[in-house]
């Protein structure tokens, strides 16, 4: 099986209290063995082939979620979340996009959200270094729960798109910075 | 609820009726209690407007078996460790053994003894992970408090700034152990069939020895925390011994030689609601004594004590019906294996009245009493002199064939097991997981819960949030399928007349 890891961590990158690198994070959630649920990683993996390695963006992919995501995000400037999310509401496909400040109402419908906005919230709380700018991008997806490392043709299809999507947008955070 | 999303769901639920009723013989499950997406509750009400019955769904998780189908076994530590976000070790731990197993080789002394220090450190910090931020909202800050306050960032403003410092540091340093022998925590890469990839190199030592002595004092501080908060309020304690959260039933859990807890490894052993041995045997047996029921409205399998048969959703001294972690464990041994547990288990039994406790919200105590074991133990073993010793792995030999791991994770009991050909290649896979093993009781203690809440049609308010109390104490990991916080689970309640029309919805705010 195809094992591909970004830019994996293999001690701890907890920054100093404080310190703020100005540097955004790509940050991509979800499984690459639970069908769609692979999209946030694979569309991150492709951002950084795309961007290689650029001075001001750190790309890195995790199953993991919720509280162990104080480990990444803190010490960042910006930080953009890529995930999966399954609304029923729309196309499998459709890119949702969230700021930090509606966190909360997106809770309802996934638990990675939620785990994201508390943990935001407790770094803030406790004084962390914490990024000043959050921006999520969820996709819609069709099935994240069988055990497969192919993702729905739909998904599969709309993989460029929302690459070049995101890819846009990191540009115009980047002018901005 | 909108008015033509009632009408729609109606007319929906009546066709998939239609379609069930005729089908029924066949095992399917029930279209009305499908599940889409996450976790949900429907509760049927009969004629008088009372609980029938409660059915509490999960999503399933599909294609396990075929997924593996042909792979190497010595993937199967990477593969399962990715099937859950939530306890990634567990899964590792399980699954590097069944490999040990499969391979006829045992693991070197230095090679088990640093998979059980990492194992422990996992255990010491996923424990705490649910005390203050999955469990914490209901007992630290309270189960009436407000809902916007039921989290962790209300955990820590009722247990202070400084302390919450603390529990989020010490969860980041046990993790860095676990990091420093597995690479990542989310998918290790340190055991091997006999052994495991990286020793411990003897200038690292003092840091972790530093950091076990750190841990022993974190859970000792984290069970001071709990009994003042908790303990100290007699509107909790009734709580927890309320009969809402009380089901009489079997327990399960791995003992050492010495009939004490051990998380890695030992004979799994299991009690029934008297306190009294039912059945003791080793993981190769897990067969003999564990089997599987089915429902026709839940992908779950409920597992039950397969020489009593299945003998349905019952309590008491005959029943079937076991449960698994920590209360459980505390329930199924005889007790802790290092001093300050000890103590800890006998004050906590001595509390409530005795062994076995049924009270399912002491589960939450019994985690706690688990941290200072786990810490304790990180303790003992990383002052073993053998600890950093270079001899971490025996090179297996023998052809595989079939294997078998047994662990016990934070959520109770997991069992991994391979077949394979000649080659190692993977020719039938099965897991039977903690919350597998703690299905029945959690259906339980949900229909008990929606039972003492609506009467007469009437929905007491504070439903949902009872309801998930009952169910949050097992730490369920709903489906072993999305990498969602369990405790978060997205909760839906649908409550339907005696013609399974759709009444009312009640959705987590």
């Amino acid at each position: 099986m195809n094992l591909e890891e970004t830019n994996v961590a293999d001690s701890n990158p907890y920054p100093v209290s404080g310190h703020v690198t100005p540097r955004l994070l790509l940050l991509g959630l979800g499984n690459d063995i639970l069908t769609d649920d692979a999209i946030g990683l694979l569309v991150v993996r492709q951002l950084h082939r795309n961007f290689g390695s650029h001075p001001s963006i750190d790309f890195h992919d995790t199953t993991e979620m919720g509280l162990a995501l104080l480990d990444f995000i803190t010490g960042y400037s910006a930080v953009v979340v890529v995930d999966s999310i399954q609304t029923g509401r729309t196309e499998p496909g459709f890119l949702h996009e969230v700021d930090a400040a509606t966190l909360k109402d997106l809770s309802r419908r996934t638990p990675h959200f939620l785990g994201l906005g508390e943990t935001l919230a407790l770094g803030w709380q406790l004084g962390l270094a914490m990024p000043k700018r959050v921006k999520i991008f969820a996709v819609e997806v069709e099935d994240p729960f069988t055990l497969s490392t192919q993702m729905t043709p739909k998904l599969q299809a709309a993989l460029p798109v929302i690459v070049e999507r995101i890819a846009g947008e990191v540009k115009i955070w980047l002018v901005n910075a | 609820m909108d008015k033509a999303a009632q009408v729609a769901w109606n007319e929906g639920s009546a066709r998939a009726n239609a379609a069930y009723q005729t089908g029924r013989r066949r095992f399917t499950i029930d279209p009305i209690t499908r599940l889409e997406g996450h976790g949900k509750i429907d509760i049927f009400l009969d004629g008088k407007g009372d609980v029938e019955r409660a059915y509490l769904q999960v999503p399933e998780l599909r294609g396990f078996e075929v997924f593996c189908l042909g792979r190497p076994a010595e993937d199967m530590p990477q593969i399962t460790s990715r099937i859950c976000g939530v306890c990634p070790t567990a899964h590792h731990m399980a699954s590097t053994k069944a490999l040990d197993a499969l391979y006829q080789v045992e693991p070197t002394s230095a090679g088990r003894k640093i998979r059980e220090l990492v194992y422990n450190t996992f255990m010491l910090e996923d424990h705490a992970l649910h005390v203050f931020v999955l469990g914490g909202p209901d007992f630290i800050v309270g189960p009436d408090a407000p809902l916007e306050q039921r989290n962790i960032v209300g955990v820590i403003q009722k247990i202070g700034l400084e302390a919450g410092k603390r529990v989020i540091n010490s969860r980041k340093r046990l993790r860095e152990l676990i990091a420093y022998f597995g690479g990542k925590v989310v998918h290790p890469v340190l055991g091997l069939p006999g052994g495991v990839s990286k020793a411990l190199k003897p200038e690292d030592l003092p840091g972790f020895k530093q950091l076990a002595k750190e841990g022993v004092e974190f859970a000792l501080w984290t069970l001071e925390v709990f009994r003042k908060i908790v303990l100290g309020n007699p509107a909790y304690v009734k709580m927890i011994t309320s009969d809402a959260f009380t089901h009489r039933t079997c327990y399960m859990g791995m003992v050492d030689e010495q009939n004490k807890v051990n998380f890695y490894d030992g004979n799994l052993r299991v009690v029934d609601c008297n306190g009294k041995e039912v059945c003791k045997f080793t993981g190769w047996q897990y067969r003999e004594f564990v089997a599987e029921h089915v429902e026709p409205w839940s992908y779950m399998k409920f597992t039950f004590l397969k020489q009593r048969g299945w003998k349905g959703f019952v309590e008491g001294p005959d029943t079937s019906i076991y449960s698994v972690a920590p209360l459980a464990r505390l329930n199924a041994a005889d007790g802790m294996a290092t001093p300050r547990a000890q103590a800890a288990y006998e004050e906590l039994f001595k509390t409530l009245g005795g062994k076995p406790v049924h009270y399912t919200l002491a589960n939450h105590w019994a985690r706690v009493i688990e941290m200072i074991y786990a810490a304790e133990r990180m303790e003992q073993l990383i002052n073993d002199p053998e600890i950093t010793s270079k001899d971490v792995r025996r090179v297996p030999t023998g052809v595989p064939k079939v294997g078998m791991g047994v662990v016990e994770a934070p959520r109770g009991t997991l069992f991994h097991h391979y077949e394979t050909d000649g080659r190692g290649l993977i020719t039938m896979a099965n897991m039977v997981v903690a919350t597998g093993n703690n299905a029945a009781r959690i259906a339980m203690s949900v229909e008990r819960a929606a039972k003492g809440l609506i009467k007469g049609g009437n929905v007491t308010e504070g439903l949902l949030n009872k309801i998930e109390m009952a169910f949050r104490a097992y730490d369920p990991c709903l489906g072993c399928a999305t990498h969602s916080l369990p405790g978060h689970l997205p909760l839906r309640v649908n409550i339907y007349d005696r013609e399974r029309n759709l009444v009312r919805q009640l959705v987590q705010s």
